[in-house]
Formats: structure tokens, C-alpha cells, sequence
């Protein structure tokens, strides 16, 4: 085996012993970092499958930071005149539960999967510029915690996720919530841009020869289409955001209606960007059921190519149809139209995918692991979140829906019960991909079970508060309008709030399952194909290695893994495995290539994203602060820039053995 | 399918340096970059189309703009594409002492820019329109100071390549390196056009 | 033939069950019910959305049934490997169009809904509406058929409960403030949202004599729950009168009313800056003019004038009326409703508790930035109403002279 994984201190050569390399001063400030096992590899590594578990963790703490949040929500609303919170705290919560959810849950831990799980997928052995892919994790991470530790100073931002002017102004609003808010989600900002345009040179550029766009797996497909969304609509939020910032740091008119602003400029900027959001956020899920439903129906995808497609038209319609969110805010009656019939055109592509998936599972041989449970889950509920939202975009029907609780049903069914439940699909189905252990299938179907009836307990009533008239964001709400009888609204909101107890305790039912998979000495190594699987990524051991294939393979059918694995009889058409899969992992590990050049570690990514929030406090508190944010940027993108991504040959001591350097291959040469 | 089975690349030991498009990753990245920076762009060009003509105090855009001006310095920033190109052209030459001079001559053309819109900017201010007074005030600023900011960020892109070109620190492909910065100029070169013509050549 | 009415004996019963179900789970006359139209836009809403929410369901039934015999019919018992197809066309295509057809006959109606909504050109009556933290304003102005048809020959400015008659196209003006809110009763017509700097119209027509609750619906700050709205719809006859009463000069307690007198004297000192009472005489004779601009971020403070017409206060988020006497109205039958609605708040049915509580701490009993001392962003303007600091006695005079307004 001639595996050269640089620059890892320990680098197997020929012969499988060791040597160990030291690396020498790099051109920057710092000696190149070479550890690959302490905790200071993480803080340094540039390794795609790492910076994924990062995200994935980082992403999961923030979910149970917002989870907490949902269950004060909830357990104020409990009662009428609840006294749980203050209306300030009310509206805080609300406004940060969101903003959680949204921009460090869900998008993040889509990120965490395409991450991990992309380079497999198409058989890279990294990302295109793996260094900023590292940049980008840190963005996220300090933007989430600048946008957090506004509530020990002074107040969380209490606007609410759409933060809709002139409410948002100093006047109205004058802690430094907003302020937190605003310059937080333009640093997670950046980490979703870089991520974008890192994860759309990665898959158009470094597929494994012979897959063609069409051969792709629709997971990947799917977090195509969410990064061009990404790439397109964050821009808009940006200039946003920065209208807002200006307006309350440095006296700009933006919003201000005594200068003649007009306040739907702020609505139609944030919906440009807020529609294509929710495609960003489900997406992913859709990619992941569509990886598992294949897998445990034992069938390809049902129209794989209507699959992928309508993904793609659903992320171009979705350009189309943000004023569907400002029915009531008085445009006129032919944009209302047009908005209207374009939303219910964007129907049509997601009615597509749920057909395919029962299509993928008829005919099948289902097993009902619980990634697959999830799975239908999500296709069940979230066809009950997509009829309500063809409800709403019937125009009329939606100024009596929009801002009522019947929202809040509708897009948390699409959220929860469909971009999360595709995201805990995915937990099930990769982790032992990831992890070498299955996570413990028993306690996984309390998981799911008890997940299921929380999800359906807390916003299933809810359809019924909205259109029963509860109106949205409210810090209590009164008896005097809750009308009669035994099911009445108070009746449905404390059946919604137990919900979100029974919710929150198959959410720790999760966490109990990972800690008990990994400390329980029950629970067996995982087997390296466990469920099956069809795609790249279980062509390589688990967890995979740092440089992922020891031979990139080529690439000849959509599903590739499973047509090494099994073979039709030309008569019969019969199926039968003709490989498993440590044997075709033999096979192809026989012939490892020579020279992998793998993208080195490197300080530069923490340090620039550590730069961004001390710009934030700066601009927020002293100018003094700002400009050490300035220079400290400034400065970590020279050291950057002058720092190649693969460290040269001659800055190991003593050079690598047995490369000439003649036929290494750089990766990322600028990234 | 059965012939397919337990098939396994020959080839895959050259995969990695030929990308799938034929694209490097670093021009398809710049790409994608400048596809997001339109965007930004529209958003902030939206912004001032909506709000040039609402001016409750201050001076109107007809009053302080000063067209043979600016007509001058966008001359210049348009000269800097063309000795960007020279430039470009020069180093897939790998003529270093010519890359270096071309590129020079750009960012001292974009200098003379920014250092035009310093003084626009100044003159605006005596002249009563602060960046607080108006909407059209709000909004000038913000668009013309974002296209500042680009401007400035490309001249320090152009002084950081000439210094690595001349002490050879460029890592990985010198040519490239410099036609990434030029798709960047020419791009935020792009823009001006647009935001000229929209912002002092068309009247509100 | 035959299999279709097997698959309608199936559907049918599903479909009874199952709105059984959403029928018995509905509170009963919840009073912002967006099912229970009463008026002719509401209606046009309902009309629409209910067909659509039945299509709905319907997809919805064939979706899950599709998923519940695929997971019973094609779970793993052993089968082999089933056959590796990629899809057909055929019938993907079918199951496209199938969708494109419903959503075609749902947005055909839809689009026809829209501009029927958005009529203006019949209306025969127009009430501007005026949001601002965190209550509503009306204001009645005396031009074109308000006056000439419906006696408005002064304008009438009111808050808390909009006042309209029965069958008349009311065209309200909604705008706003401060921040936007959204102007909505359920029960006549679907949300507007009032823009400060814009103004919005909206329809609004009451077919039955009666009470119609409403809510902002667009988040407007701290005290976003605690905004609520009344529609009052009254025959025509009853309209007249509402007017006539509305327009009456301005009394003053009579003198044997003592502590009604005393109230007076205090509203001048303690309220009057900010809340106008038309015909109110400043000590000197001159006519008291209120100037809640130099003292509310928004300009503007609810006018009291004729308060006990109306039966809420503090953004019709509480009663005037003692619960009894709340239930007497809001349960009235059509013909008897004007009768009760008019009779206003009388001293025994006016509800002491919340009316005192609000004069003692309004900032404690409804959330506003009422603090002075974080008031630095607004100049020192509230936003809402401060705690005056009265003592037991001065509330009573207050109570008794506010007693006096109607």
C-alpha cells in the first residue's frame, strides 16, 4: 500500500511501517499544524468528514438551545393569561426560536450531511477548497453564539425571525437585540455563501469519472440545488441586513417613515430571501428520504430523473412566489394573482416527489428500519403541511389564515414534520457510516414513536387554533375568545402543550440512544454495509479515511454500489448478490492510487472567522474593539493567502519518502 | 448488469486534478462569487431606484450631481479593465516584469477612482446631503460606498499580487491567480456601468 | 361502474368520519371563528376555501391510503428482490397532470375571489382606521354618504369598538402610526395589514346585527397580544341613533354629582393632555385641547368623548361591563341587540375591577414602555400610558366622572 496522507504525523508508507514527519515552519506565522489526534486537530482540521461531525454537533446543541425555547413558548401558552414569561421575554423567545431553528438547526445540520456525506457521494476525496470549508463551520458557530449571548447583554432580539420595519428600529426596538441579530446572521450569512459556492465547485467539478450529472445521487442532487439557492438568495438577506444596521448603528433612513420610507421594502427583501429558505431547509430532508426509501423499498428511486428535476424546478419557482407571505400587506389585486397561481404552480413539482416515494415503496420489500420509519413519516406529514399550504395560497382563504396559529401548523408540519424528520432519517442511516456503531434500533423506535405522536399532538391542534381565529406571536392569549365548549381553544392549547413535552422527551430519547450505542459494550461494531446500501459512500470502510477511497472508483450506473453488489440474470431477471460488500471493497482497495496529496491543516480558517464577532461587539459597543476586528481580519487573510493549501513537498523534514513530487496532485490549490 | 458488477476504475489514479466541466476550481468558484455579487448589487440598486426620488430634506439628485465629473473618473475605472487585461495577458506570458507593471497601472487607475468618489463624496456632504439627510442620501451612499468598498477591496488584491509575484510567493498558478483578480475587476468595472447609468445619467 | 361505487362506499363514510371528527373538535362559538362567516366577504371567503379545503382532504385520504397499503402489502416477507425499475413515464405523467388539473379548477375561482374582494367602487360608507401601539383609532369623517346618508355631520372619532350599520358596504382606510398591525375581524372579512405611510382598504359588511371580535395580527411590539378590536354591527335605525348620541354637546357633571365634578377637575389636571374629550372646558372657559404628540411616540391617545358607549377600554382588551352584564350584550339576540348595545355602561354594569386596576397601573396591567427612565430612544415619549400614581380617592372622582361620558 502506497497511502500518502500528509501531513499527519504519522504517514504509512510501503510496507506498513511508520515515520514520523515533521513539518517544517510554513511561509505564514505558524507552523503548519500536524496533529491529527488530539482536540487540537479539530480546532485545525480541514478534513470535510470532521468539519461535518462539527457542524452535526454544533448544530444539534443549538437544536436543543431552541427546543428549550419552543417548550417555554409552549408551556406559557398552557393557559389563558400566561404567566410563565413577561411579554418581553415573550417575544424574545419567539423571535430566537426561529432564528434558531432556522439559521443554526436545520441549515447547519443540512450542511453537516452535505459535508460529510457529498465528497462520498460523488467520490472526492475533499471538498473543493477544504480550507474554507473549515472557515465556513467557524462562521457558523461564532455567528451562532455572537446571536446568542444576546441575552446576558441586555436582551435578546425580540422582533421576531422576519424582523418586519419599522418595528425593528432603534425607536421601537432599543435594546441591542436587533443589533445582535443582524450582524449574527450576516457572519452565519458568510458561512452558508462560502459553503454554497464550496459545495457547487465540489459537485460539478470533482465527480469520480463517469458520473454524469444523471448518475448522481439524489441527496447530492438535492444540496445542488439548495447551495445555487443559497448562493442566490443569501445576497439579498445581506443587503437587508445591512439596511437594518445602518439604519440602527449609524442614523440611515431606511425605514423610517417620517423620511418617506416605505416599509414593504424590507418585507419584499427579506421574503426574497425568506422563500427561497424553505426550500434550503427542506431540501436536504427530501434528499435524505429519497437515499432511504430506495434503500429499505430495495428498489431505484422511482423516477429518478423527475425527482432531480422537479427538485431543480422547485428551487427556480421558488424565485417566484415570496409575496405569498404579504397577502394581507396590501399589494394590489393582480400581484396577489400572480403570486397566488405561482404558488400553487410549486404544488405540482412537490406533489411529484411524494408521488414518486409511495411509487419507490410500491413494489417493494420494505423493511421497516427506523431511518425507513422516519422516512414515511415525513411523507405522510409532510404531505399534510403541503394540502394546507395549497389552503393558503388560495389568496382569499389565506387573509383569514396568515398569522394565525393555521400557519404555525402549516409550516412546522413542513419543518418538523418533514425537514427534521429527514433529518433524523439520516442520523439513523449514516451513523454508523460515521460512527462504525448502529445506533440502538429499539430505543430508536421509542424515538421515532414517541417523536411521532409529539409532532402530531403539538401541531395538529394547532390547525384548529388558527382557524378558529388564535392569532400568532402572542404572549397570552384570553379566554373571552376562546369560545365554548369542551373543545375549546384553551382545550387544544393544552393538548398542544403536552405535545411539546412528549416531543422534547423523543428528542432526549435520542440523545440517550447515542450515548448508550457508544458507552454500552452490547452494542456490536456495525457490519460496513449495514442496511444494504446503494449509493458511494458505503463502497469505503467506516468511518471512511481521511483521503475517503484508497482508489477512486468509476463510475457506471446511477446506484453504483448496488450493481457491483448484485447482478440480473439475463433469463430469469433474476436478482441475485454476486458480491458483498467487503469484497468489493477488496477489490477495489486492491490497486490504492499513488500520491494522494491530502489539503493540509491549517490556523488561518478560526482565526479569520474569529475576527467577525469581534467586529459585531465592536460595531455594537466600541470602536476601539472594531478595529481589532478589522486587523485581525485583515491580517489572517494575508497569512492566508500566503499559505498553500497542501503543504510543499520540501516543507516536511525529512521530505516524504518515495514521492518524486512528479506525479502528486494538489486538490485545492488556492482554497 | 451483470457485466458491471465488481467493474473498477483504471483510470481513477488521474481523477483528481481533471475537473468533471474542464473549469479549475478557482475560476468556477469566482464563477459562482460574482453570480451571488449581482444579486447584492440588485438588492442595493432596488433599494436606491426606490428611493432616489424621495427627498423630504437635503438636495434633489439633479441638484449636486456633477456629470462631466464622474463621467471622467468612470473613464478611468474603464481604462483599468483594459490594462487588466494587458495584465491577464501578460501573465499567461509569464512575462512577470510586464504582469506586474499592467497590474500596477490598474490599481493606480482604481486608486484614481476611489480617490474621484473621496471627493465626490466630500463635495455631496458641503453641499448639504449627509448620509442621515434623506432617503436618497441613505441610499446613494450605501450603493456608491459598497462599490467603493469593491473597488478598494480589488486595488488590494492588485498591490497584494504584485508584491507576491515579485518575491515569487505566488502559490499555485501565477496565471490564474491574476485572472481570477481580473474577472473580479472587470466585474465590479461591470457594475459601475449599470450603477452610472441608473444613479447620474438617467434623471428621477 | 361498478368499482366506483365501491371506491364512493369507501370514500363517503371516511369522508363523514373524518368531518365528524373536525366538527366535534371545533370550539362552539368561538368568537373569531374564520368558518362562521357574517358578512357577505367573509362569506365569499368561505365559499371558496371550503370546497378547496375539502380537495384537500380528499388528496390527502388518497396519499395516506396509498402509503398505509404499501406499507401492509409490500412489507418484507421474504420476497425476492423485486424488479429494479427506474419509473414510468406513462404513469408519472398521468400523476402530474392529475395535479395540474386540480390546482387549475382551484386558482380558476380563486383569481375571480381576489378581484371581487378588492371592489371599491360600491361603497357606500368610509371609516378611516388607525393602528398604533397598541390600540386602534376610528374616525368617522362627515363627507360624501357618511354625512349626507348616515348623519355624520361632524366628524366622530372613537377607538376600541368600530361601529357600522347593518347591510351597508363599509370601505375602511387602514393605516397606521407607528409599526405596521393588521386589521382584522374574522367574522366580516380576512386581514389587512395598516402601514404606517400607506393606506390600505379594506371591505367590511355586517349582515346581522351583532358583536364580531378581531385581533392584530401583525406582531407589533411589546403589547401585540393585548390588541384587540370590536365590530359592532346595528340596524339602521339603531346606526342613527348611535350617531345622534355621538354628535350630542358636550355636559358636564352636574354639580350635586360631587365626585363626579372632582373627576372632571382631575381628568383636566392628570388625563387631558393626552386624551381629548370633545367640549371639554379647560378651568379658564377655554375649549381643552388634548396634544398626546409632544407625549406618546405615536401622536396619538385614544379620544374618550362618549368612553361608555362603548363597552372596552386599554385596546378593547377589557371590558367595560361586568361579565354579566358583557354576556347580556354579546349573547343578545339580532332584534334585541341594538337595544342593549345602546344602552351603553351603566354604574352598575360597569366593571370596577379592570377599570380601576388600569387607572391605579395601566404599565402593570398591560405591558408598555412606560418607564421614564428607559425612554432616552424616544425622546421621553411613552409608548402607551404611564402610571399616573393616583391615590384610592382620586380613581373613585375618576371613575365617576368617566361614569359621565356618554
Amino acid at each position: 500500500m502506497a497511502i500518502i496522507e500528509r501531513p499527519s504525523s504519522e504517514v504509512a508508507i510501503a510496507g506498513g511501517s511508520t515515520v514520523g514527519v515533521k513539518p517544517s515552519e510554513a511561509l505564514g506565522v505558524f507552523k503548519r499544524p500536524a496533529a491529527s489526534t488530539s482536540w487540537r486537530d479539530w480546532i485545525v482540521t480541514v478534513d470535510h468528514k470532521k468539519l461535518g461531525i462539527m457542524y452535526g454537533v454544533a448544530a444539534f446543541f443549538f437544536f436543543i438551545v431552541g427546543g428549550l425555547e419552543a417548550v417555554l413558548i409552549r408551556m406559557q401558552l398552557i393557559a389563558p393569561n400566561g404567566k410563565v414569561l413577561n411579554a418581553d421575554q415573550y417575544n424574545q423567545m419567539f423571535t430566537m426560536h426561529a432564528t434558531t431553528m432556522v439559521f443554526l438547526f436545520v441549515m447547519p445540520m443540512a450542511a453537516a450531511f452535505a459535508n460529510y456525506f457529498v465528497p462520498l457521494q460523488i467520490g472526492a476525496r475533499d471538498v473543493a477548497f477544504p480550507r474554507i470549508n473549515a472557515f465556513g463551520f467557524w462562521c457558523f458557530l461564532f455567528g451562532g453564539i455572537f446571536l446568542n449571548t444576546a441575552w446576558f447583554l441586555g436582551g435578546a432580539a425580540d422582533g421576531g425571525w422576519f424582523m418586519y420595519a419599522p418595528n425593528s428600529s432603534t425607536l421601537f426596538s432599543p435594546s441591542h437585540g436587533i443589533d445582535f441579530w443582524s450582524m449574527g446572521l450576516q457572519i452565519t450569512g458568510i458561512a452558508s455563501l462560502t459553503g454554497a459556492i464550496n459545495l457547487i465547485v465540489t459537485i460539478l467539478n470533482m465527480r469520480a469519472p463517469g458520473m454524469k450529472m444523471m448518475r448522481m445521487p439524489i441527496f447530492t442532487w438535492m444540496v445542488l440545488v439548495v447551495q445555487f439557492l443559497l448562493l442566490f438568495a443569501i445576497p439579498v438577506i445581506t443587503v437587508a441586513l445591512f439596511l437594518l444596521t445602518f439604519q440602527r448603528s449609524f442614523d440611515a433612513t431606511f425605514f423610517d417613515v417620517a423620511s418617506g420610507a416605505d416599509p414593504l421594502l424590507w418585507q419584499h427583501l427579506f421574503w426574497i430571501f425568506g422563500h427561497p429558505e424553505v426550500y434550503i431547509l427542506i431540501l436536504p430532508s427530501f434528499g435524505i428520504v429519497s437515499e432511504i426509501l430506495p434503500v429499505f423499498s430495495k428498489k431505484p428511486l422511482f423516477g429518478y430523473p423527475i425527482v432531480a428535476m422537479s427538485g431543480a424546478a422547485i428551487g427556480f419557482v421558488g424565485w417566484g412566489v415570496w409575496a405569498h407571505h404579504m397577502f394581507a400587506s396590501g399589494l394590489g389585486p393582480v400581484s396577489v394573482t400572480v403570486f397566488s397561481m405561482a404558488t400553487m404552480a410549486i404544488a405540482v413539482p412537490t406533489g411529484v416527489k411524494i408521488v414518486n416515494w409511495v411509487m419507490t415503496m410500491w413494489g417493494g420489500k420494505l423493511q421497516f428500519t427506523v431511518p425507513m420509519l422516519f422516512s414515511i413519516a415525513l411523507v405522510v406529514q409532510f404531505t399534510i403541511g403541503g394540502l394546507s399550504g395549497v389552503t393558503h395560497a388560495v389568496a382569499p382563504s389565506d387573509t383569514q389564515q396568515t398569522d394565525t396559529y393555521y400557519i404555525v401548523a402549516h409550516f412546522h408540519y413542513v419543518l418538523f414534520g418533514g425537514a427534521i424528520f429527514g433529518l433524523f432519517a439520516g442520523f439513523y442511516y449514516w451513523w454508523p457510516k460515521m460512527f462504525r456503531k448502529q445506533l440502538s434500533e429499539s430505543l430508536g423506535r421509542w424515538n421515532f414513536w414517541l417523536m411521532v405522536v409529539g409532532m402530531n399532538m403539538t401541531f395538529g391542534p394547532m390547525h384548529m387554533l388558527g382557524l378558529q381565529g388564535q392569532p400568532r406571536r402572542m404572549s397570552v392569549w384570553t379566554e373571552a375568545r376562546a369560545g365554548e365548549g369542551f373543545f375549546n381553544l384553551g382545550f387544544w392549547n393544552r393538548i398542544s402543550s403536552i405535545g411539546s413535552l412528549v416531543l422534547s422527551l423523543g428528542v432526549l430519547l435520542f440523545i440517550i440512544n447515542v450515548v448508550y450505542t457508544h458507552k454500552s459494550k452490547k452494542v456490536a461494531i456495525a457490519p460496513l454495509d449495514p442496511w444494504d446500501g446503494r449509493t458511494l459512500e458505503w463502497m469505503t470502510d467506516s468511518p471512511p479515511k481521511e483521503h475517503n477511497f484508497d482508489t477512486i472508483p468509476t463510475i457506471n450506473n446511477l446506484d453504483e454500489f448496488f450493481h457491483r453488489k448484485y447482478a440480473q440474470d439475463a433469463t430469469t431477471h433474476e436478482i441475485t448478490q454476486v458480491a458483498t460488500a467487503e469484497e468489493v471493497l477488496a477489490e477495489m482497495n486492491a490497486h490504492p492510487d499513488e500520491h494522494i496529496h491530502m489539503p493540509s491543516r491549517s490556523y488561518w480558517p478560526i482565526l479569520l472567522a474569529l475576527a467577525l464577532p469581534i467586529i459585531g461587539y465592536g460595531l455594537i459597543y466600541n470602536r476601539v474593539i472594531l478595529a481589532v476586528g478589522v486587523a485581525m481580519v485583515v491580517a489572517t487573510m494575508f497569512g492566508w493567502a500566503m499559505e498553500p493549501s497542501t503543504a510543499a513537498d520540501d516543507d516536511f523534514d525529512p521530505p516524504a519518502p518515495g514521492d518524486g513530487g512528479g506525479h502528486t496532485k494538489e486538490l485545492a490549490p488556492l482554497g | 448488469m451483470a457485466d458491471t458488477a465488481i467493474a473498477h476504475g483504471h483510470d481513477s489514479g488521474h481523477g483528481a486534478h481533471v475537473t468533471s466541466t474542464g473549469l479549475s476550481n478557482n475560476k468556477l468558484a469566482m464563477w459562482m462569487f460574482l453570480g451571488s455579487e449581482c444579486l447584492l448589487f440588485g438588492g442595493l440598486i432596488s433599494t436606491y431606484m426606490l428611493y432616489k426620488g424621495r427627498v423630504n430634506s437635503g438636495p434633489q439628485p439633479d441638484q449636486i450631481f456633477d456629470i462631466p465629473f464622474t463621467s471622467v473618473s468612470s473613464f478611468v475605472l474603464l481604462m483599468s479593465s483594459l490594462t487588466m487585461v494587458l495584465a491577464v495577458s501578460a501573465a499567461q506570458r509569464k512575462d512577470d516584469r510586464n504582469t506586474n507593471l499592467w497590474l500596477t497601472i490598474t490599481a493606480l487607475l482604481g486608486a484614481t477612482f476611489v480617490g474621484g468618489q473621496v471627493y465626490e463624496f466630500t463635495a455631496f456632504y458641503r453641499e448639504g446631503l449627509g448620509f442621515t439627510t434623506s432617503l436618497f442620501g441613505s441610499s446613494f451612499y450605501t450603493l456608491t460606498g459598497f462599490h467603493g468598498v469593491h473597488v478598494s477591496v480589488g486595488i488590494i488584491m492588485l498591490m497584494a499580487l504584485v508584491g507576491m509575484i515579485s518575491r515569487n510567493r505566488i502559490p499555485g498558478n501565477k496565471a490564474e491567480s491574476v485572472e481570477l483578480v481580473g474577472l473580479y475587476w472587470h466585474f465590479v468595472d461591470i457594475v459601475w456601468i449599470v450603477i452610472f447609468t441608473l444613479v447620474y445619467l438617467i434623471p428621477s | 361502474m361498478k368499482s366506483s361505487r365501491r371506491w364512493s362506499n369507501i370514500i363517503k363514510p371516511v369522508l363523514a368520519v373524518s368531518s365528524l371528527i373536525a366538527v366535534a373538535g371545533c370550539a362552539k362559538d368561538a368568537p373569531q371563528d374564520t368558518w362562521q362567516p357574517a358578512g357577505p366577504n367573509a362569506k365569499m371567503i368561505d365559499d371558496l376555501q371550503r370546497p378547496i379545503f375539502y380537495i384537500a382532504g380528499i388528496v390527502g385520504v388518497i396519499v395516506f391510503a396509498a402509503v398505509a397499503w404499501a406499507i401492509f402489502r409490500f412489507r418484507d416477507r421474504g420476497q425476492a428482490m423485486p424488479e429494479q425499475t427506474h419509473g414510468k413515464p406513462a404513469l408519472e405523467i398521468t400523476l402530474t397532470v392529475i395535479p395540474v388539473l386540480i390546482l387549475i379548477g382551484v386558482g380558476v375561482p380563486t383569481v375571480g375571489t381576489i378581484f371581487d374582494l378588492a371592489k371599491t367602487d360600491d361603497t357606500e360608507m368610509t371609516i378611516n382606521v388607525t393602528g398604533q401601539q397598541w390600540w386602534w383609532e376610528y374616525d368617522y369623517p362627515a363627507v360624501g354618504d357618511n354625512a349626507e346618508v348616515y348623519g355624520i355631520s361632524d366628524p366622530i372619532v372613537t377607538s376600541g369598538q368600530l361601529v357600522i350599520p347593518e347591510d351597508t358596504k363599509v370601505l375602511l382606510r387602514v393605516t397606521s402610526r407607528d409599526v405596521i398591525h393588521s386589521y382584522w375581524i374574522p367574522k366580516l372579512n380576512g386581514k389587512k395589514d395598516s402601514v404606517p405611510g400607506r393606506v390600505h382598504l379594506l371591505r367590511m359588511e355586517g349582515s346581522e346585527p351583532g358583536i364580531y371580535a378581531g385581533q392584530c395580527t401583525e406582531f407589533c411590539g411589546l403589547s401585540h397580544a393585548y390588541m384587540r378590536m370590536e365590530a359592532v354591527v346595528l340596524s339602521k335605525a339603531d346606526y342613527a341613533t348611535w350617531v345622534a348620541n355621538q354628535l350630542e354637546a358636550y355636559n358636564s357633571p352636574s354639580a350635586d354629582n360631587v365626585l363626579a365634578v372632582e373627576g372632571e377637575k382631575l381628568f383636566l389636571q392628570q388625563c387631558a393632555r393626552c386624551h381629548q374629550v370633545n367640549g371639554l372646558l379647560n378651568a379658564d372657559g377655554t375649549p381643552n385641547v388634548a396634544a398626546p404628540d409632544q407625549y406618546v411616540v405615536s401622536g396619538a391617545a385614544p379620544n374618550l368623548t362618549n368612553l361608555m358607549t362603548r363597552n372596552t377600554f386599554a385596546g378593547a382588551s377589557w371590558d367595560l361591563l361586568t361579565p354579566e352584564c358583557r354576556d347580556d350584550v354579546w349573547n343578545a339576540t339580532p332584534a334585541e341587540f341594538g337595544e342593549k348595545y345602546l344602552a351603553g355602561v351603566s354604574e352598575d354594569c360597569l366593571n370596577q375591577k379592570d377599570l380601576r386596576e388600569w387607572l391605579r397601573n395601566a404599565p402593570e396591567k398591560k405591558p408598555m414602555y412606560a418607564d421614564p427612565t428607559k425612554l432616552t430612544e424616544t425622546g421621553g415619549k411613552y409608548r402607551g400610558m404611564p402610571a399616573l400614581g393616583l391615590t384610592e380617592d382620586q380613581i373613585s372622582a375618576l371613575v365617576a366622572y368617566l361614569l359621565e361620558l356618554k
